[in-house]
């Protein structure tokens, strides 16, 4: 077995297996049958399973064998902590949506094509992660956003949904090009968009780079939902399927980020205070996240304000780090990176899960409110179980792993021993107890003896939904216990972004 | 061995509290057995490490490089602590079985009570500094989920989500404080930082001090976080036992303690802590003055009586105010239960509609009458012994107007618990009410307690050896016996304060000649009933953050133009601030 095999074969397992799901679901339901969606269903499941596996053996041959990259043409594609942190964060949490949705968007309208599209999701972040080359990882990531556009507008019948779809894929598409014209910007002055040549030729800081680093960060800002760049995100993350909100949430916004810090890694040298920016901006998103989120009704809608708050703890987490040239706040923001995957990602599905329950079960496309939520636990004790852990965990409370992460974040803060960053770490500390103001009532409202009338006429929750969630409330209390098991995954992540800003 | 009984004694509540819940509430007679073996083998457990006392930390496995290890350490004061915490929390688990009988969600009710317990063992044992705030925050969570228990009832939420909230807001301080702490001496732990707080800047160890304090000040419902406690009352009755005798709010206190010889030299750091404590006991003893709920009273004499430990700590006597700790938290525990087996036996809270209660109940009346004597420091109860000492460090260690200040809140004491006392269990039943027996298990817990409250100022000497400097190495502790301590309470002081203890008794015997006073202070009346004005505050801040919210949803316009608009701003932005830096 060749060194790169295990690597080809991440890169290649979804993109080849996205298509196949899809023509086989697709030439059976035709005929009536419905063996080849049963097939479709467990095929992406097992496809994502071998990914993980592949994941598992290239890390293996990484740490004996050294640097793994493949070359195709101009194409060029390497494994490093970064990559190996996002990957394992989105099959992970890809595996867990699509035995979610096995149930939950069983028989709907397209299913095969669901299935199809999360693969094609996972496959160009897989990808995207490994880019060393700013043209690619612009194309990675125009993959991603064309596979999120058709499910965020999945329900095509309902005219929220395609609002949502339509807002995202302006505004996204307006991201998009900004992010090429910089790249054209840079390799008009650079002559290349190879990231290690681009890094080189700025030992000089030219100021059309800046410009179009400049724009890149904007156009990635769009996608990672910088406040006031994320006004499509709250529409699109709840009219979503569930499973998909989760998947947007978790990681495709995150994706963005990281697009953004590869870009930001080699034109370190370009007279532009990045950290600075990314702290400002972070300070934004916790703030306006959070107060957004405390007045909002409907559960997705809050969830989805949430994470505005939670990517500004990870922009404080790199913000630091590239500020002061430390370790600690970029392994602190990609723990949270994990984290945060793990815990909205649970949210979403607990929430879909309750969602399917109450309406979609019953043929009704309406939104979960908080009322909804009322005497949930009665009726559904391992979903409000869940839900509370994800929820109370997004908030910071111990023993769950968003506690860890944030706690990490705020340690770097207060280790450059800088008035203002000391400041700032009060602030966001603050704001993790506000976001309990709007968290806490509402597992309050699930553990209410009074079920609502949602509730009462609710249908059963089936063991694909119940076990992800099981197997993510347990990962949860794990890193946040024993946050050493993943300290190898975040200290690379940190050590790959960190090498090449600060060498 | 150390190591098994500090691992058991966290671990079996825990265990406990997963079992209890795992059994389900189909079955709860069991639920109701399982919960009190598991709280009495804790408390046992703790009983046995409080022998195996010392200053070495134990750790159990490291949690990463920037985590530092799980270690603990079996010092006085925390063994101390998880005696009080372990043994009164059993306590309060066996009226459990008869207050919360045939209540619902038994379940998640006894899980918490038994995760509150191990929580805050594990608070007062642990010597990482980063793992005291997890447990600090457990502690948290476990009061919100208990206050907020009758989730169906939205007063109860609210307290639920108060406590929860201020005490996270003064958790910000310790948070602060313990990664400062990493940051300056590269290790979370306790005593390694204690052994070198002469060598961090003095700017640092400032923050930290007052960090702590406001941590302290929030979780032990000190001026100005106090609003919390008297809301927790909507929690089931055990449960203010609990927080307020047991676990919860002794949390501050236990902090300032421990990190005194870390603060004591930072400036006004002490002349702070005492301000708060006295501050704190003053407007809280009006507040009990009156207050017309039988268990907000008793929840504002716990602000009261905290605002003297915490004075005694500024006052630079660790001893006395963990001595007053140990009085209170069993006359405390003492009078919630037995306010609880009131309130349960006639269904309201209210002592306007009680009245005569003691002709019925005259167990529950006596034994209440102990805690109040105790609580009032009348001779020669266990709270008697434990103020004096706490007067006396304040005469030493403080102004003399502070020390005035406080010997008046004591006959405040005396006075708003013999009119406690009076409106529930003298004179004529105000209204219709039928009492029930007082079942076995509430006698069985109250009576330990009443025993204690008499009983447990017999210990100030092995208690001073507890805390000695074998087993708590930095806060200098000297022996201090039966003989000292009569020596030093049967002073002069102690024969002012009885006086002023003697003129609140008399106040409130001759308060039907006091008409025209009452009638002059009733401003003061109206303002202690509005909680001067703190309530006011924290409505308003609540009220302003959520218009805030309110009013940023406008920035949400649905409208893509607008959207694309606020993406070419942010652009133009960045790009003039890029010209005008280049």
């Amino acid at each position: 077995m060749s060194h790169n095999f295990p690597y080809i074969l991440l890169i290649l397992l979804p993109m080849v297996a996205a298509p196949l799901v899809y023509l086989i679901g697709r030439a059976t339901l035709r005929k009536g049958e419905i063996w080849g969606m049963t097939f479709a269903r467990l095929f992406t499941v097992v496809v994502l399973i071998l990914a993980g596996i592949a994941l598992y053996f290239t890390t293996q041959s990484a740490v004996s064998g050294g640097s793994i990259n493949i070359q195709v043409g101009s194409v060029f594609l390497m494994f490093d902590g970064m990559g190996l942190l996002v990957d394992a964060v989105v099959i992970a949490l890809a595996l867990f949506v699509a035995i979610f949705s096995t149930k939950y968007m069983e028989d709907e309208d397209g299913e095969e094509k669901f299935y199809a599209l999360l693969l094609i999701c996972v496959g160009s972040i897989i990808g995207l992660a490994g880019s060393f080359d700013l043209f690619n990882l612009w194309v990675w990531f125009e993959v991603m956003a064309v596979s999120t556009y058709f499910l965020v507008a999945f329900y095509h019948d309902e005219t929220a949904s395609l609002e949502a779809g339509m807002k995202y894929l302006v505004q996204s598409t307006l991201g998009s090009t900004m992010v090429l014209f910089g790249i054209a910007l840079i390799y008009s002055q650079t002559g290349s968009v190879a990231m290690a040549d681009v890094y080189r030729s700025l030992a000089n800081p030219l100021p059309l780079v800046g410009l179009g680093g400049l724009l890149m960060m904007v156009g990635f800002g769009v996608k990672a939902a910088f406040v006031p760049l994320h006004t499509w995100l709250p529409d699109a993350h709840s009219q979503a399927p569930s499973g998909i909100s989760a998947m947007l949430s978790g990681v495709v916004i995150e994706a963005g980020l990281v697009a953004m810090l590869r870009m930001i890694s080699i034109l370190g040298h370009a007279n532009i205070p990045w950290g600075l920016i990314l702290l400002a901006f972070g300070c934004l998103n916790i703030f306006l996240g959070n107060l957004m989120a405390l007045r909002q009704t409907q559960v997705k809608r809050l969830l989805a304000y949430s994470s505005l708050a939670h990517v500004g703890y990870m922009l404080l987490g790199f913000g630091f780090s590239m500020t002061f040239k430390i370790m600690e706040g970029a392994q602190g923001a990609f723990f949270h990176m994990m984290t945060h995957a793990m815990m909205k990602g649970l949210a979403f599905l607990a929430a879909g899960a309750l969602l399917y329950a109450l309406f979609l079960s019953r043929g009704e496309h309406s939104a979960l409110t908080l009322d909804d939520l009322n005497g949930a636990s009665r009726k559904y004790p391992i979903t409000a179980f869940a839900f509370s852990a994800a929820v109370l965990g997004l908030g910071g409370l111990p023993p769950m792993a968003g506690f860890m992460s944030k706690w990490q974040i705020l340690l770097a803060g207060a280790g450059t021993q800088n008035t203002v960053m000391i400041i700032i770490v009060i602030f966001a500390a603050l704001n993790s107890v506000l976001s309990l103001g709007y968290y806490a009532p509402m597992v309050n409202r699930i553990y209410r003896r009074e079920p609502s009338d949602a509730v009462t006429q609710g249908k059963p929750i089936t063991w694909q939904m119940a076990l992800p969630m099981v197997l993510m409330v347990l990962i949860i209390v794990l890193m946040g216990v024993y946050p050493k098991a993943v300290e190898f995954l975040t200290s690379n992540a940190a050590y790959s972004l960190m090498a090449i800003f600060a060498g | 061995m150390v190591k098994i009984l500090i691992a058991l004694t966290i671990c079996i509540p825990w265990l406990g509290a997963l079992i209890v819940w795992w059994v389900g509430d189909k079955h709860e007679k069991l639920q109701h057995i399982l919960a009190v073996v598991f709280s009495v083998l804790s408390g046992a457990a703790s009983v046995w490490l409080l022998f195996n006392a010392g200053k070495d930390a134990v750790v159990f496995f490291s949690l990463g490089d920037y985590f530092g290890e799980a270690s603990f350490v079996p010092n006085g004061l925390g063994v101390f602590l998880s005696v009080i915490a372990a043994c009164i929390g059993s306590l309060a688990v066996i009226f459990s079985t008869n207050y919360m009988k045939g209540e619902e969600s038994l379940g998640r009710y006894y899980a918490y009570v038994l995760f509150f317990i191990g929580s805050m063992v594990g608070l007062v044992l642990t010597s990482n500094i980063l793992l005291m705030f997890v447990f600090w925050e457990f502690t948290a969570l476990c009061s919100y989920a208990l206050i907020a228990f009758h989730n169906d009832d939205p007063k109860a939420v609210a307290g639920g989500v108060k406590a929860l909230i201020i005490t996270s807001i003064g958790g910000v301080g310790l948070l602060l404080g313990g990664i400062l702490i990493f940051v300056t001496t590269g290790s979370y732990d306790i005593d390694k930082f204690l052994a070198g707080a002469g060598q961090i800047p003095a700017g640092i160890l400032a923050v930290l001090a007052f960090g702590f304090l406001i941590a302290a000040a929030a979780k032990s419902a000190q001026f100005p976080f106090q609003t919390w406690l008297p809301d927790a009352m909507e929690a089931p009755s055990p449960i203010s036992a609990l927080i307020h005798a047991a676990t919860m709010v002794n949390a501050g206190v236990y902090l300032l303690a421990r990190f005194f010889p870390a603060f004591e030299g930072v400036p006004y750091w002490r002349e702070a802590v005492m301000a708060v404590g006295m501050v704190s006991a003053l407007l809280a003893a009006i507040m009990a003055l009156t207050a017309s709920d039988l268990k907000r009273v008793l929840a504002y004499s716990t602000v009261s009586q905290l605002g003297y430990m915490v004075y005694a700590i500024g006052a630079g006597n660790v001893y006395a105010s963990q001595f007053h700790l140990l009085s209170h938290s069993v006359f405390k525990a003492l009078l919630f239960l037995a306010a609880g087996a009131v309130i349960h036996n006639i269904g309201t809270r209210d002592m306007r509609q009680m009245g005569g209660v003691g002709k019925q109940m005259p167990f529950v009346k006596w034994v209440f009458i102990i805690g109040a004597l105790a609580l009032a420091g009348i001779p020669i109860l266990n709270g008697f012994w434990s103020k004096e000492l706490v007067l006396e460090a304040g005469l030493k260690g403080g102004p003399v107007w502070m020390y005035a200040v406080m010997v008046a809140v004591a006959g405040l004491t005396a006075l708003y618990t013999i009119r406690c006392v009076y409106l529930v269990f003298y004179g004529e039943p105000r209204s219709e009410y039928h009492a029930h027996p007082t079942g076995a298990a509430m006698k069985i817990a109250l009576a330990p307690l009443a025993f204690g409250a008499i009983t447990t100022w017999l210990l100030a000497g092995r208690f001073s050896l507890l805390l000695g400097e074998s087993t708590l190495p930095f806060h200098k502790i000297e022996p201090f016996g039966l003989r000292e301590m009569f020596h030093e309470v049967l002073s002069i002081p102690t024969l002012i304060a009885l006086a002023v203890i003697a003129l609140g008794v008399v106040l409130w015997l001759i308060r039907d000649r006091l008409e025209g006073v009452t009638r002059a202070l009733e401003w003061l009346r109206k303002a202690s009933v509005n909680s001067f004005g703190f309530e006011a505050v924290n409505r308003g801040i609540v009220k302003a953050t959520q218009a805030t919210g309110e009013g940023l949803r406008a920035t949400q316009t649905g409208l893509l133009s607008w959207n694309v608009l606020a993406i070419l701003v942010t652009i133009i932005l960045l790009f003039a601030i890029y010209a005008l830096g280049a």
